[in-house]
């Protein structure tokens, strides 16, 4: 096995690869490196590309119809979830040494976020937005009189971040459904999965792969980054929220930005869950969740409420979890820490243990040479971030409805609850719930894995590419008059 | 009765065998070693604040067998935690962090006395920054201690003036601000006299000064033989500049060489300071007199990094003989054969997924 492996990023329709400056990054993990190139592209260049990208999306997706993008996607997404194919086998191979997460982690992670692309999910991602997805394709009466048409935005320009795989396929999916073009800038910490994508877009249908790019710089290049805000008529940001503030004060009026900043999300476990025998199951089901992707995601559980009076007490649901995570250890170990990710995670700790010393009702399971930690409280506080890289809070409440005040003081940063309760409970917490800032409740087990069509971060992922084209009733009427058989 | 539990006495019997060994041209390992025990055993058995946290790392006199064994305190212990040896209303002073993120959450320092803090950095001062002259002309640029009672800056610059400042020598800065004027005259005069001259100051201060010589049109060129002293890197308080910059403007407003100007690191949770030889080359290279130890190590699990690799730096001093002597900074360093690189503080744990991160988040909740 090499040791070393080389590949690169980036997806440049339209441009001569030969005068593009390319640098390299260096990603070392597992005991193999990936030598990485990114193209540096010039100002210039970033202009010339989202003139193309534009221009191929008016000529070859504008006629499109919305279902055939829909087959062509299916197609691509076909292709990336077939173990054999051979830029499977090398995204395989590179994504655990690129990102650090563990290989069978990562490969499960990624086909779990293909699998929302497909034919079917596609279909209930543009019922979801549009009750009437010829609305993509022309103008579509209204019930009350005159018509509609979604036209997408000429050129979207997506702003990733972070290291979890696969987040930039959700706004790059959804650009194409809205045939829109779009210019996409890869963070370095995770270029890869976009750049797959694109590549095999443009072996199925190389006409499609004209209309994105896929592009990198180094953050704060403001020739860069201004040329991008020019460009776009919608700029979807994730990231910090100074990233996002960032880009919100370079971006011309009138066009819109769609921020994702970084997001808290936190469990819920009902006394029902707690019984002798579906307790373990709870546990289990919470460090799936602080397992997976080691709690990068925006709906990765950073807190978890336990509700008081099951045949389980908070304080051994906790325990309960640090087990169920020593044992996780084992089959998806936790990605090597920097030594800034060591040094958040000892602050985190030491914060724990001195509040201990002060007398504080914090108990902290897990010792600094275990990969997880547990802190248990039994007072509970409202949602707070963590170190991350499986580090979770447990905090004991006397009822679910206790939470509700908690949230409501994180509201700008809530995202998803995952919840294990019965029926009654989970809809008699869900309208509370909702009026805290959560825009999204789940089952326990299942945080990390939005379904398809899911309104991310409480917003509509195709609507907001669109802008709306009416005829109104009276241009009908009144060109009724012009016909040569009027009365 | 036995003795275990007397109330310490502000002069613990450890004391003079302390200031000899520090008095010591340079000390062996061995009598590190020894004294560092002494202190650990003194502070946990005095320091109840102390003896909890090494309880909670499962450490006790028993199983610590050397200085590296003990339980280094995060510095944020001082913002939590009373560590000290003697009751605090007993402490002559305390110093305090300047609590640049929380200001009512300020790290504090007791000190029942200053006599070993002042025989620490009068004894390698002299080394370092005199470099075995008795005195200079110096211009203090910081406030002095009335102003500041609870900074060790400030006491720890009127005492390097008081100690080693020639006549002549004055604080620059004051209630009022910078007193640049009346430093442009000073620094004529060294320059008509050709008399070799000292500012000493926090880094930003020579920030602020700089930006003011430039408002002005002004700059010097000091007589060989003068120095420059700076510490504590820009905190926020004025620009922020890279060190390669930071002396060539250096040189340039001041016509000191870089290799003629001093970096000090200290913390106000130390009791010793370290400086490098000269900012001719960067990073320079900072080490400490022979009763101070530094390691690093992987702040997760307090285990040395290996040789040549980035870690938290560990120092134990012997000179914090009242508050703890080993502790866990928040800056990363390299080891190097005559000391170590200090490359910045261990954040930027920047959210590399789009989870909330711990920085950010205490960011936005601080008031």
């Amino acid at each position: 096995m090499k040791n070393t492996l080389h590949t690169r990023a980036g997806h440049l329709p339209g441009q001569d690869l030969s005068r593009t400056e390319w640098v390299s990054r260096s990603f070392s993990a597992h005991g193999r490196t990936v030598e990485l190139s990114l193209p540096r592209i010039s100002p210039d260049q970033l202009q010339a590309l989202a003139h193309y990208t534009a221009l191929s999306a008016k000529t070859q997706l504008a006629g499109m119809p919305v279902l055939e993008i829909v087959d062509i996607i299916d197609r691509v997404i076909a292709r990336m979830l077939d173990a054999s194919h051979p830029m499977r086998r090398e995204m395989d191979a590179l994504l655990p040494i690129v990102s650090g997460f563990d290989a069978e982690m990562t490969r499960l992670g990624i086909n779990a976020c293909l699998k929302n692309f497909c034919r079917p999910q596609l279909l209930r991602f543009l019922a979801e937005d549009f009750g009437d997805i010829g609305l993509l394709d022309g103008f579509r009466p209204r019930p009350r009189g005159g018509w509609a048409h979604a036209c997408g935005a000429c050129l979207v320009g997506h702003v990733w971040a972070g290291n979890v795989p696969g987040l930039p396929l959700w706004s790059l999916v959804s650009a194409l459904l809205v045939k829109s073009g779009s210019v996409g800038k890869v963070s370095s910490a995770e270029p890869l999965v976009a750049s797959w994508f694109a590549h095999t877009l443009a072996e199925v249908e190389p006409r499609l792969a004209d209309t994105l790019a896929i592009v990198w710089w180094p953050g704060g290049e403001t020739a860069l980054e201004e040329v991008l805000c020019r460009e776009v008529e919608v700029l979807k940001v994730y990231g910090s929220d100074a990233a996002v503030a960032a880009w919100q004060r370079l971006l011309p009026a009138g066009k819109r930005l769609l921020p994702h900043g970084n997001k808290l999300s936190v469990g819920m476990v009902s006394a029902a869950a707690l019984d002798t025998r579906q307790a373990q199951l709870a546990a289990r089901q919470a460090a799936l969740d602080i397992m997976r992707w080691d709690q990068q995601g925006c709906y990765s559980p950073q807190v978890v409420y336990v509700e008081r009076g099951g045949a389980l007490d908070p304080a051994d649901f906790a325990r309960h979890v640090g087990g169920e995570l020593a044992a996780l250890q084992h089959s998806f170990p936790r990605r090597a820490l920097t030594l800034e990710d060591a040094s958040s995670a000892a602050h985190w700790r030491q914060a724990q243990e001195l509040a201990m010393l002060q007398g504080q009702d914090v108990e902290l399971l897990g010792g600094p040479d275990t990969l997880w930690a547990v802190a248990y409280f039994a007072t509970p506080r409202p949602p707070e971030a963590t170190a991350l890289h499986r580090t979770v809070c447990v905090m004991a409440v006397d009822r679910l409805e206790d939470t509700i005040p908690l949230l409501e003081k994180r509201r700008t940063w809530l995202q998803t609850v995952g919840v294990a309760a019965t029926p009654e409970e989970l809809f008699r917490l869900a309208p509370l719930i909702a009026r805290t800032g959560v825009t999204r409740i789940c089952a326990l087990g299942h945080m990390t894995t939005p379904e398809a069509g899911w309104h991310n971060d409480g917003r509509f992922n195709l609507l907001d590419l669109v802008h709306m084209v009416d005829i109104d009733p009276c241009a009908e009427a009144a060109a009724e008059q012009f016909t040569t058989y009027r009365d | 009765m036995t003795n275990t539990n007397t109330a310490p006495t502000l002069a613990p019997d450890f004391l003079p065998e302390l200031m000899s060994f520090m008095s010591r041209p340079n000390g062996d390992d061995g009598a590190f070693n020894q004294l560092a025990l002494k202190l650990f055993n003194h502070q946990f058995r005095h320091n109840l604040a102390l003896q909890r946290f090494c309880r909670m790392q499962g450490k006790t006199p028993r199983t610590v067998r050397h200085w590296r064994d003990i339980p280094a305190v995060p510095i944020n212990g001082f913002k939590e935690l009373t560590l000290s040896c003697v009751p605090p209303e007993q402490c002559e002073r305390v110093f305090m962090t300047s609590g640049t993120t929380r200001k009512d959450n300020r790290g504090r320092h007791y000190h029942p006395h200053l006599r070993v803090y002042d025989h620490s950095m009068k004894l390698h001062f002299a080394q370092r920054f005199m470099r075995g002259q008795p005195s200079i002309r110096m211009g203090i640029l910081f406030p002095g201690e009335e102003m500041m009672p609870n900074s060790s800056l400030a006491h720890y610059l009127a005492l390097a003036k008081q100690e080693f400042g020639a006549p002549g020598s004055a604080y620059f800065v004051g209630p009022d601000g910078m007193d640049v004027e009346g430093l442009c005259a000073v620094l004529e005069e060294a320059e008509a006299t050709a008399t070799p001259y000292a500012l000493l100051g926090a880094s930003y201060s020579f920030v602020h000064l700089m930006d003011a010589l430039q408002r002005l049109g002004r700059r010097f060129s000091l007589p060989e033989g003068s120095k420059l002293f700076d510490t504590g890197g820009f905190k926020g308080q004025s620009r922020e500049l890279g060190a390669v910059e930071f002396y060539e403007m250096l040189q340039h407003y001041f016509g000191v060489a870089p290799a003629r100007c001093t970096n000090m690191y200290g913390m106000t949770e130390l009791s010793t300071q370290f400086y490098d030889d000269g900012n001719a080359q960067q990073p320079a290279v900072k080490s400490g007199p022979h009763w101070i130890r530094t390691r690093a190590v992987n702040p997760l699990t307090g285990q040395d990094v290996p040789e040549g690799e980035r870690g938290v730096l560990v120092h134990c001093d012997l000179a914090n003989f009242n508050s703890t002597t080993t502790l866990l900074t928040e800056d990363v360093g390299v080891i190097v054969p005559d000391g170590f690189l200090l490359l910045g503080r261990a954040e930027g744990a920047q959210a590399k997924g789009c989870s909330l991160a711990m920085d950010a988040f205490l960011q936005a909740t601080a008031e």
